[in-house]
Parts: structure tokens; sequence; C-alpha cells
């Protein structure tokens, strides 16, 4: 396709453009950043505006708002320990034990520049590669996405500077509460104790910012913990070129995985991040320092989570489908807008590819420069008083999880959730990994029975298909070997 | 200076004028309906094939001004679409909350899923149909809908058919067996038409059932129709033969339908007949259900309420067998939970 990068500049030449970049991006960070409020939700609020825009327009603003809530998700990440949106889940584990040292300026630099960098790589790939991948993807069926994610499970064991005890219970806790509500297979109801408001079990939203928001007010309310909290803010965000050099081959990999692991349907920027986390701290010289405010975490975990972003787009490019939730909206707004869906779509409507990967490229520009230029003033978030702070981020939570459906169950589930998180953090268990493994269990379920129903209920393709023990066989690895340098227990 | 008082009497006759038509604006036909807003409760989440097709709507009868009151698209997604229906169900039965809902409203039904179904509803009009394709790998052995059912009869239950659970497309699989006796699939749960797609090209299941939209969507990607479930041949696809054809019995097809909460009054109901009439009408609507390869029939009044009685008759000869039987992988969980609480105990007791 020749002509390709002039359309492409011709495009965002125009100053209407470039706006709708920067509108998209700016408040794709104000609600990726605020707790409660997802991109997700954003975007299916703004979809009927861009009905009466142009086709490109309305693409370029849906876009940019995506690039944006994925990287805005950090800063609440990194400076209160409330992940903004559920990528930014791996981000808390490394983001706040470091900006509450006293460092939240040098914590946002990383995982802003890493943020770049992620966005940057999948860019590529969603510009150059996006046909082998979008193939590639549909070779694996459910028992490769099931043991897939069997082998995330077992990473959650060495999250955060907890035990490998107490990261399996917590995400093993997390796959249990995922369990109510309709079956993710078969449709039947289960542990729903009659009540019609659990039919669809406990939602995402409500539960990951009961736990980390609501209950990091209410340890703060109970007059523990936080006292560590005299953030200076005073630190600058940029890093010099030569100290990236050191995390070189960490942004490479973690974007790498971030992409890779995008294309999937569902499994998405979460495992995205962690397996990019664990991938560094295996790589890492100081593993240690993982959970305790270590570069490399955030760098692994920021990288991965933008590097999604272009892999999910990718099905959308290569064979116009939606493969995530994103690409679905956005080819509803081009069903709207008139435009023949189809892997055709974008052969007959060129200016609509452009559009899209333009604008992974320009907003996650836009984003950078937006962030670490705003970073000094960012960082002070951190320094506003609790007494402003938390009634505010607890109305965001309400509004958040009302808005999600209208119920107010939801706000429920999201109180009850801030009293569980709160007693973990008591009992050492890390938060994270309960998210995590909430997250993913439906999506191990799902392909499980898949491929059970598909196989006649046998299992043996989960050991005779190649890709699927490959995965079993790390997992088990990961859960059974020898913690390597800490003596204390097997 | 009569003027003077000429032109400040006619000063105060447009103010009077003006505020009468502020006030009036205000309060728009006060008491006629509809008062406010009308919602439109989608069961899918937003971007999907519902959802795009009830904004269709709404945006006509925006653009042509066809209602005093704008329409608002809710997505009330989860658990196949019940949970918006319920949520319509529930509504107050005053005409300003009605649910664009297919097929499933049926299908849920008689799969289980729902204890509700089209009779706790007063239909309001069906706008548009679409046909269904059953679909095969471009390299599929089976290269006609007849080889692939004699192939079902002879091994039955060895092919595998990718379906939603449940979903007007599980159906669609279940009129083909009904059609051919003695020929059964091997049911599993795939999901939505992408998620289909990608399992039907990675070879993960063996056939799988599309409506016209989705085929002509997906068919460049590397799959291949074998049969159309509806009477006649589609025009969008006129090469390719009916079920019927070919031998098998099966007619199935997928119709959007537009309900209100059951007691809604008579008045409301017609007011939203013509409405839903008057979008059906217009050139937009038209031009996008093309695009969508949607048969733009409009049913209301007795003609409805025989479709809405027959496709319920439809399915009760349909039988459903159980699938394969799944591990209760929540208790297993609790297991897993149990083991891990032990191990951070004893770790606690060791340290």
């Amino acid at each position: 396709m020749e002509g390709r990068e002039e359309r492409m500049i011709q495009l965002f030449s125009d100053p209407l453009i470039l706006g709708l970049v920067l509108l998209g991006t700016v408040l794709g960070i104000t609600v990726g950043a605020i707790p409660g409020l997802t991109g997700t939700m954003l975007i299916a609020l703004s979809l009927p505006l861009t009905f009466s825009m142009e086709p490109v327009a309305g693409l370029v603003l849906l876009v940019a708002m995506y690039v944006g809530a994925v990287s805005g998700g950090l800063i609440s990440a990194t400076l209160l320990r409330m992940p903004g949106t559920p990528a930014a889940v791996m981000t808390t584990l490394d983001g706040y034990p470091m900006a509450a040292s006293g460092r939240p300026g040098r914590a946002l630099g990383l995982g802003v520049g890493a943020s770049l960098a992620g966005g940057l790589v999948s860019w590529v790939a969603l510009w150059q590669l996006s046909e082998p991948m979008a193939d590639w993807s549909t070779k694996l069926g459910p028992f490769e996405l099931f043991s897939l994610v069997v082998l995330a499970l077992a990473m959650l064991a060495g999250v955060g500077d907890s035990t490998r005890a107490r990261g399996l219970l917590a995400g093993s806790l997390g796959v249990l509460v995922a369990m109510p509500g309709m079956h993710p297979a078969t449709g039947e109801l289960r542990w729903t104790f009659g009540m019609t408001s659990m039919n669809e079990g406990f939602r995402l939203i409500p539960v990951l910012i009961g736990m980390f928001a609501i209950g990091k007010i209410l340890d703060d309310l109970a007059g523990r913990g936080g006292e560590v909290e005299k953030v200076s803010g005073g630190d600058s965000a940029w890093i010099p070129l030569v100290q990236w050099r050191r995390h070189l081959g960490n942004l490479i990999r973690s974007s790498g995985i971030g992409t890779l692991i995008g294309v999937l349907p569902g499994v998405g920027a979460n495992i995205g991040s962690l397996a990019a986390y664990m991938a560094a701290k295996r790589a890492s010289s100081q593993p240690k320092e993982f959970g305790k405010g270590s570069e490399e975490g955030i760098v692994a975990s920021e990288a991965a989570n933008n590097a999604t972003v272009g892999g999910a787009l990718i099905p959308l490019i290569a064979l116009g489908v939606p493969g995530s939730v994103i690409g679905a909206v956005l080819l509803g707004a081009l069903i709207v807008h008139g435009l023949q869906p189809g892997p055709l779509l974008f052969r007959q409507n060129p200016e609509a590819v452009h559009a899209i990967i333009g604008t992974v490229l320009a907003a996650n520009l836009m984003m950078y420069l937006l962030m670490l230029g705003g970073a000094r003033w960012i960082a002070r978030l951190s320094a506003v008083p609790k007494v402003i702070l938390f009634p505010l981020v607890t109305a965001c939570c309400i509004w958040g999880a009302y808005a999600l459906n209208s119920l107010w169950f939801d706000v429920g589930v999201m109180l009850v959730f801030g009293v569980v998180g709160w007693r973990m953090e008591k009992a050492r268990l890390p938060l994270a990994a309960f998210v995590i493994g909430f997250v993913l269990a439906p999506v191990a379920e799902e392909n499980l029975c898949a491929g059970l129903m598909a196989s006649g209920g046998s299992y043996a393709p989960l050991i005779t298909r190649p890709i699927s023990l490959g995965f079993l066989a790390i997992a088990a690895i990961l859960l059974f070997r020898k913690k390597k340098g800490s003596a204390n227990k097997p | 200076m009569p003027a003077t008082r000429l032109s400040s009497m006619r000063i105060l006759a447009a103010l009077a004028l003006g505020i009468w038509a502020i006030l009036l604006s205000c309060f728009p036909a006060m008491g006629k309906f509809p008062e406010k807003p009308i919602t439109v409760i989608v069961p899918f989440a937003a971007g999907g094939g519902s959802d795009v097709f009830a904004r269709i709507f709404q945006e006509a009868i925006r653009k042509n001004e066809l209602c005093p009151q704008p329409l608002v698209v809710k997505n009330v997604a989860g658990a196949g679409g019940t949970i918006g229906s319920r949520a319509a169900r529930e509504a107050e039965p005053d005409g300003h909350v009605i649910l664009c809902l297919h097929d499933g409203i049926y299908t849920a039904q008689h799969y289980g899923n729902a204890d509700w179904g089209p009779a706790d509803f007063e239909p309001i009009a069906a706008t548009g149909r679409s046909g269904v394709v059953v679909a095969v790998s471009q390299d599929s052995p089976y290269d006609s809908l007849d080889d692939l059912m004699k192939e079902a009869v002879r091994r039955p239950y060895q092919l595998v058919f990718g379906t939603n659970l449940g979903a007007p497309n599980h159906y669609s699989a279940l009129f083909l067996q009904e059609g051919k006796p003695g020929a059964k699939f091997r049911f599993t749960q795939t999901g939505g038409g992408a998620k289909r797609l990608a399992q039907l090209k990675g070879g993960h299941v063996d056939l799988t059932g599309f409506s016209i939209a989705e085929y002509e969507q997906f068919k460049a990607t590397g799959i291949k129709a074998l049969a159309t479930l509806s009477q006649k041949r589609e025009p969008s696809f006129p090469a390719l033969p009916t079920a019927k054809e070919q031998g098998v019995d099966a007619v199935h097809g997928l119709m959007q339908f537009w309900w209100a909460p059951k007691g809604t009054p008579a008045d409301r109901l017609a007011y939203l007949e013509n409405l839903l009439r008057q979008a059906m009408e217009t050139d937009m609507v038209r031009e996008r259900l093309a695009n969508l390869h949607m048969d733009p029939v409009l049913q209301v009044g007795e003609t409805l309420l025989e479709t809405v009685a027959r496709r319920s008759a439809n399915l009760e000869g349909i039988t459903i067998e159980k699938p394969t039987p799944l591990p209760p992988l929540q208790w297993m969980i609790l297991g897993v939970v149990g083991v891990c609480a032990i191990l951070v105990w004893r770790e606690g007791k060791n340290a």
C-alpha cells in the first residue's frame, strides 16, 4: 500500500483531527485516573456523540480515549495505590511503594515512559504484522486459552512481596468470588442464593474499586497504616535517556508480551501486565525488590498494558471483526455511519484504517507529552489532604459503581468488597492477586468448558496439544520449584 | 404618540407571545405521551448487532423529528440478554421504557435461562428479519449441507457445532437436527459472532451458524456457507441454496422485535407502533438495514401477534439434550482455597 504514510500524515495535519486526539486523550487519562470510572464507560457514553461526526473523526476520538484510559490508570495506581483501571493493578505493586518513599515524580516518569514504549511497539505490530498475528491468534483454541490462564494464575504465587502461599490463597479467593452468578459456559445459575441481582454475579468494577479504593479509605479511617505517605512530590519525572538504557531489554520484552497477549480475546491487559511483570522479575538481578518499589516492576507493567491496546485492535484491522470491547464499539460506530463491515471494509475505506493506526501513535505521543508535562502537578495529588481527597474518591466510586448498570446492588457490592479488601490487606494477602484471579476465573472456566464440550468430556487435549502442554509445564515449574535464595519455606 | 403606543403594544404582544411560546416549549403537550425521553433497553453490549440496530432507529427518529422526545438507548448487557429483558419486564408500564430484543426472548425461555418470555410483554412491532446460514471453514471436507448432515447421521455427536447455548444461534442448529432425522451434533459454548469465526478458522469447531450480516462481514476471511435456513434463497447470496433444497427440512431466521412491559396502555402502544412504522419508512433505516442484509419487514397488529404465537409454537417440538456434563468447578475451587489457607496457616506457624 503505497502512500499510506503520506495519507496518515495528511490526516493528522488537520487541526481538527489533532484537537480530537488531544480531547480524547485528556478525557481518557482523566477517567482512567479516577477510580471508579473506566475507559469502556467513557467510550460507550461517547459513542452516540460520534454519530453526528465524520466517521474518521469519530474513530480518532474513540481510539484516543482508549489509549488515554489505559495510560491514565497509572496515576492513581502510583500515587494512591488505587488502580484507576483494571489494567493498572500490577502497577500498584511497585509504583505506590516508590511514590510513598518520596519519589512520586520518578515513579510517574517511569510509568509514563514505559507506557509510551509499549504503545510504540504495539503500534509497529499493528501497522506491519496485523495479519500474521490475527491468524496466529485463531490457532489458540479453548484448551490453549485455558492453559494460558492456568499459567497466569500460577504466576500469582509470585506477586508482590508476599509468600507463594499467600499469593495463591488471595488468587484462589478471587477465583472463588467469581463463581456466583451465571455459569460462563452453560448459563446455569449457581450460588445466587435466590437473589435475582446475583444472576450476573459480582461485577469487576465494583469489586476492583471496592477492594482498592474503599478498602484503602477504610484502612485510613481505622487510623492505622498510611503513616508512610509523607510524599515530598519534589522530584523530577524526567528520566534521561541514559537511564532508560538499563531498562531497554525489559521494555522490549514487556511490550512484546503485552502485544502478543493483547491479540487474544478476553484475556487482554491483565494477563499482559502480569506476565510481563513476572518475566521481568525472573530476568531481574534484584528480584527481591519487586513489590517494594522496583523500577523494573513499574516499567514491565506499564509497557505491557499499553502494548495490549495495539494488540487488541489487530483482529479489527486484519479481519474486520472485533477482538475486544473497544473493537466492538468501533465496529458499531462504523456500521451506524453506514459503512459496510468486514475485511473489505478496510480495503474499501482505507482512511478508517489510517485513522485507527495513526491515532494509536498520535495518542500515545500526546499522552506522553501531557503526562510528563503535567507530572509535577499530578504528583501533588498525593499531597492533597485526605479530608478532601477521600470524600471525593468515595463519591466517584459510588457514582462509577452505580453508573455501570444503574443498579444500587453494585454499590452495595463495592462497599462489601471495601471491607473485604481492608481485612485482606491486614492479613497480608495481596489484593492484586485477588483481583487478577477474579478477572481470569470466568475466562478459564468458559474455555475449559467449551473445550470439554467439544472433546466430549475428555481432558486429554490439555496435554496432547503442544501449546497447551507448554503453558501447563511452565505453570507447574512456577508452582513447585524450590524458591531460590529464601531458605525459610518449601 | 400613537405610533409609539402602537409599537409598545406590539412589543407587549410579542413579549406575551414569546413567554407563551417558552412556557409551551417547557411543558410540551402536558400529559400527552411521551412526556419524557423514551428509554430503549438493549440487552446486549454497546457496539453489538442489536445495539447498532436499535441506534439506527434512534438516529432516524431524531433526524426526521418523528417524536417530540428523544429515544435513549440503554445497554443492559449480560447473561445472554436476560438481565436486560428482566429490567424491561419490571419497568413501569407507561410506554417510556421499551425493549428491543430479537428471537432470544423465545429461546432463553425455552432453554431455561429465563422464566419469562414473550407472553410477559406487549409486542409493539417486528421491524426487520435476518436470514441465517450454516458455515464451515474453507478447507472443510464438506461442500454441501447434504454431505454434512449425512455425516452427522453416520457419526452422531461427532461434528462439533460452535454455538451460544440458549441463544437463537443454538436453535438454528437444533432446527437443523430436527430437519434431518438421526442427525446429531455435539454442541459447544463458543460465544458471539467474532468468537465463532475465530474458532471456525482455527479448526476448533467443525461448523457454526452466522446471521447473513455476519456472514457477509466474515466471508472473505476463509469460511464458506453451505446453506441458508430461510424459506427462499437470500437475495444477497442467490447462489447459496436453502436447507430445504438440500433435503433438510429446517427453516429459521432472526426477527427483531420491540416489546413494552405488560400492561402498557393501548393508546401508547399504538403511538409507539406508529413511531416505529414511520421510522421504518425513512430512507436512513432502509439504507442501513440493507447494509446489514436485513429484510425491511414490518409487522404490527394481528400479523405481529400471529408471528409471536407461531415462533413460540415452533420451539415446542424442539428437544434439548444437555451438553457434556461439566466438572463442578466451584467446589474444586473451594477445595483449592482450603488447601492454600492451610499452607498459609502453616507458614504463619513456622515463621
